[in-house]
């Protein structure tokens, strides 16, 4: 019995490590190399040139900053959008509810392509091509449904007795929302924004389609290199990347954990003392 | 005065078509005041309707039909956190995030009250329940039956002009039931408030309630005191509801009584127009026969089981095809086995006839 979560464990570790860690590895390797070639395995010569051409060219923290306006963006459209969906189509008898739903998860199956030609010629009629704005509303198709789907989740975790008795106590629908649905939703909604986030800012197809090489996100920045020639300066870019993604996702995760602990705070000065 | 009045209130199923049939009642038209300050329960088992016209009351459901009245004001098109109601459900839905304090003073952060003030009236109503202290910790820190007494604070802490409790008690093992019908009896009391109380636990209901209304299959059966219900039942549903489970078929013919095994006859005081009736016995009013006596029947039957419960025996006796059940002390239950044949005596004072 106790050797076997050992065992796990460890399979589960190799796997991370594996999967995960070691992809890194050759990454960074490469980020620091200076012509490293085939039959070496490990290069030959050193070298900072990548992550100063990275570092220092202007591009690059632009790039950073759009994206992450890009994602944040998004997201807050997300939340605006899927807490009422969600809530109507939980809580209301919907005509055609499988309708609205198939809807709003189509992007996920559908393959992005198809959708953002379309979306792509709408948008040059109204004027969208080439700016953030025609950007951020092309996201949101691929976002939404994950944001959506957490939200929806919450909502039927919360049984409508609660929000009864805050009625009853004279809470109207305003207070009702803020004091009882709100703090009930918010891991939900943080769990959707995380992915929200994550995939708004590996968005490449779409950006280029109809940002046209204006809207220059990190993705945009990053494929040249990789099919194009440099890949040194690749390799440090799919780094950075790959750092602010997780500083996201860190933050958002701080953030929820903050939030929970200055909640809870009294109680654990509380627990201390007795 | 503010009496709260319930007037032919009614609700239909959603889902049935238009068939315009009696069955596409979920509750009948009920008509009921409860006057201010009294406690009145709606007592029946459960699918009854009782839940659904608490509901109605509190206006979270919404009628077919009716109005529902306190003193002279309408309130059936007033949404329910505007009636002043406070209601108090089977989970005590304590908001997880909030302290206790902050729990019991919802209701008056929702009035606008002032924090200092709703604080100290939230420290008020928690030392009344008995929760004095408690006010800084989490819901999820609490005992069910302590998460339950905070509910009752946090309910009565804005003043309602009702409250209305939905089983409030049923999720509670036995011995808290009982504290918290006493904590509850002498808050009520305390307060004078109104009190509207579902429960389908006829215990609660007889300890708690000035009156009981007992309802079943979507109606209003009987309202009266608990004595009135257990004594004198209208029909032998509400009799058997309320556990009385000698109910003898039978006709009177001329001011006699036969029960249709011919197991009992007697003569029946009080005017009765001839017909089929069915006669409650009630399981207190039978003993062991020790010689005849005016104005009391026997019957003979054979004791088919014996179970001891709290202080006093219930003996199940088999006379003709009826069983019956009989509340017998300790002393009188000695005398026999199971197995035995048996004399009983029904005091006729005591026993009930009923039509239906």
């Amino acid at each position: 019995m106790k050797k076997h979560p050992r065992l796990l464990s460890l399979f589960l570790f190799l796997g991370l490590f594996i999967f995960v860690i070691v992809p890194f590895i050759p990454l960074i390797l490469s980020s620091l190399s200076f012509g490293w070639r085939w039959p070496d395995v490990f290069p030959q010569a050193w070298s900072l040139r990548a992550w100063e051409y990275v570092v220092n060219d202007g591009r690059t923290w632009q790039a950073v900053g759009i994206s992450l306006w890009i994602a944040l963006v998004v997201t807050s459209v997300n939340i605006l959008l899927a807490v009422p969906a969600a809530n109507a189509l939980v809580r209301y008898r919907v005509r055609g509810r499988w309708l609205f739903e198939a809807i709003i998860f189509a992007p996920i199956i559908i393959p992005p392509f198809i959708s953002v030609m379309g979306i792509h010629l709408s948008f040059l009629r109204f004027g969208l091509t080439e700016t953030v704005l025609g950007v951020v509303l092309a996201h949101i198709a691929p976002t939404l449904p994950y944001l959506f789907r957490a939200v929806m989740i919450s909502y039927q975790t919360l049984s409508v007795d609660w929000e009864d008795q805050a009625r009853m106590l004279g809470a109207g629908a305003v207070p009702r929302f803020f004091h009882v649905v709100l703090p009930h939703l918010l891991p939900g909604i943080l769990a959707g924004a995380s992915l929200s986030v994550l995939i708004s800012l590996s968005q490449y197809l779409i950006t280029f389609i109809i940002g046209a090489g204006q809207v220059v996100t990190l993705p945009i920045l990053l494929f040249p290199f990789i099919s194009g020639g440099d890949p040194s300066v690749a390799s440090a870019y799919s780094l950075l990347y790959a750092a602010i993604a997780i500083a996201a996702l860190a933050g958002m995760d701080a953030a929820l954990k903050r939030y929970y602990q200055t909640n809870r705070a009294s109680q654990q000065e509380k627990g201390e003392n007795a | 005065m503010s009496d709260l009045r319930i007037i032919d209130i009614e609700k239909r199923y959603r889902t049935a078509e238009p068939k315009g049939g009696a069955s596409s009642f979920m509750l009948r038209p009920v008509r009921l005041t409860i006057r201010e300050g009294e406690f009145f329960s709606l007592l029946g088992p459960s699918g009854c309707g009782k839940t659904t016209l608490l509901k109605m009351v509190a206006g979270l459901l919404e009628a077919d039909g009716g109005e529902v009245w306190v003193g002279d004001e309408n309130l059936t098109d007033v949404p329910p956190e505007s009636r002043k109601f406070a209601m108090v459900f089977q989970q005590s839905l304590l908001f997880p995030h909030k302290t206790i304090e902050d729990n019991v003073a919802f209701g008056l952060k929702m009035q606008k009250v002032g924090k200092k003030q709703r604080l100290k009236a939230a420290a008020d109503m928690l030392e009344h329940v008995g929760l004095s202290g408690f006010g800084s910790r989490y819901p999820d820190e609490l005992s069910g039956g302590q998460q339950q007494r905070v509910a009752l604070a946090r309910a009565l802490v804005a003043n309602p002009r009702v409250l209305l409790m939905d089983e409030p008690f049923s999720a509670l093992d036995p011995g808290l039931r009982e504290e918290m019908r006493e904590l509850l009896s002498r808050i009520q009391k305390e307060f004078r408030v109104t009190v509207l109380f579902v429960t389908h636990d006829r215990d609660e209901a007889f300890a708690l309630s000035d009156r009981i209304a007992v309802m079943g299959e979507g109606q209003l059966r009987q309202v009266g005191t608990a004595r009135q219900l257990y004594e004198r039942p209208e029909t032998t549903a509400v009799a058997a509801f309320l556990g009385l489970k000698n109910i003898l078929s039978g006709t009177v013919n001329n001011g006699r009584f036969t029960s249709s095994d011919k197991t009992l006859e007697t003569a029946v005081n009080g005017e009765l127009a001839d017909g089929d009736y069915f006669l409650v016995i009630r399981p207190e009013s039978i003993r062991a026969a020790e010689g005849d006596r005016p104005g009391q029947v026997s019957i003979k039957g054979t004791v088919q089981e014996m179970t001891y419960g709290r202080g006093m025996y219930s003996l199940k006796v088999k006379a003709g095809s009826q069983l019956l059940e009989c509340a017998f002390t300790t002393f009188q239950a000695e005398k026999t086995a199971v197995g035995e044949p048996i004399e009983l005596l029904v005091d006729m004072k005591e026993a009930w006839f009923v039509k239906e």
